[in-house]
């Protein structure tokens, strides 16, 4: 009786090594009397020697960056809003920062007497940064805080990293150009504590 | 077996862009090698890979974790790169964007390998197993569970992907 040919599978696992040592001393003795087998496990391991020396490819980063800019809103509302991760937010926010910078500067400087144009203007501005309700002429300071627990410095560093404006002034952490909604879902780890966060949605010039 | 990617998860999961962004960082080159390996185009497998972050930032919400998460993202990238191919097929002279990356470059060329165009003579099947088996690592395990085939099926479809590859390279090798 002639005898029985390996299957695939443990032809496979003899090439990979993973054969129990009884049976692979058996397999390996079939291959020395079967060139059709021996011509199988040549080609299995021709095939994988070239697969392994295939070159590692990088995505490029202008590729990479699309991924973030086309992140939509998470699947609670899906498709609906189209929400700015910290990255994005700063980019877009920027020019109109300026803008509005550009038009509170004219506005208080040209029409000191007209307190309802300024108004107009400044909301006009504030809303289109999405500031949150900057009223016009408003001091900067007048953004709202909140409490966190932790380290300011470190609350700080944290925020840094995840692309936020954020720095330690008189032992706030003071985020600038920023909506509060976002520094607050960005801290979501920390507890309520004594370190104060202030949401600037416009720098200090 | 415990996930590296767990805490970028959960936070992941909560809405933390932050936290989905390393996540992207740590796989957008795995899984941009698997769609390229698998589709044969740079450009392609980009648009496939963006395509699979953008479901899986969708999708987060609803991950249970009953895989690794690599694992999950690389089934969903696979489902895109099938997508992707369908769409070529549909519009083959679709929009395709230029090269401008240095890095494009010496993928184009890897592309254009004799190995690339081995592995674009096999059956899907045969392709995608020692893909990721052999270039990407992943254990029979993961293979199994992402292809939803029993591991036996994934080592014979590895064993004769690379006997095929093999006999296609060797053709080439003939014909030059």
């Amino acid at each position: 009786m002639a005898e029985q040919h390996p299957d695939d599978i443990e032809l496979f696992d003899y090439v990979e090594d993973d054969l129990a040592p009884a049976r692979r001393a058996e397999v390996g003795a079939h291959l020395v009397t079967c060139k059709v087998c021996t011509e199988q496990v040549r080609r299995v391991e021709a095939g994988r020697d070239a697969l392994r020396s295939a070159q590692f490819m990088h995505l490029s980063e202008r590729r990479a960056e699309g991924v973030f800019m086309n992140l939509p809103t998470q699947a609670r509302e899906p498709g609906r809003m189209r929400a700015l991760s910290p990255k994005q937010l700063l980019a877009v926010l920027t020019p109109l920062i300026a803008i509005a910078a550009v038009v509170g500067v004219l506005v208080s400087s040209g029409t000191g007497s007209n307190d309802s144009n300024g108004a107009a203007a400044g909301a006009t501005a504030g809303g289109a940064a999405g500031a949150g309700g900057a009223a016009e002429n408003a001091p900067v300071r007048q953004a709202p805080a909140f409490s966190m627990a932790g380290d300011a410095s470190q609350i700080a560093a944290e925020l840094r990293q995840k692309g936020f404006d954020a720095t330690v002034r008189s032992k706030q952490v003071v985020v600038s150009g920023a909506k509060k909604s976002d520094v607050r879902e960005a801290l979501a780890d920390h507890g309520p504590g004594d370190v104060e966060i202030v949401v600037e949605p416009v720098k200090n010039p | 077996m415990e996930d590296p990617d767990a805490p970028l998860v959960a936070r992941a999961r909560r809405g933390d862009r932050w936290a989905f962004e390393q996540l992207v960082e740590r796989h957008q080159h795995r899984l941009f090698n698997l769609a390229a390996r698998t589709l044969g185009s740079a450009d392609d497998a980009a648009d496939a890979v963006q395509e699979a972050f953008i479901r899986a930032w969708l999708g987060l919400p609803r991950f249970r974790g009953g895989s690794l998460f690599s694992t999950w993202l690389y089934r969903i990238t696979l489902n895109a790169a099938h997508d992707q191919r369908a769409k070529r097929r549909s519009d083959p002279l679709g929009e395709r964007p230029e090269l401008a990356d240095p890095r494009d470059a010496f993928t184009a060329s890897e592309l254009s390998s004799e190995l690339q165009a081995a592995l674009d003579g096999l059956d899907e099947e045969f392709r995608i197993a020692v893909v990721l088996y052999d270039i990407l690592g992943c254990s029979y395990g993961e293979i199994a569970a992402l292809t939803d085939v029993p591991e036996g099926t994934v080592k014979s479809r590895i064993f004769r992907g690379r006997r095929r590859l093999a006999e296609q390279l060797g053709t080439r090798a003939d014909e030059g």
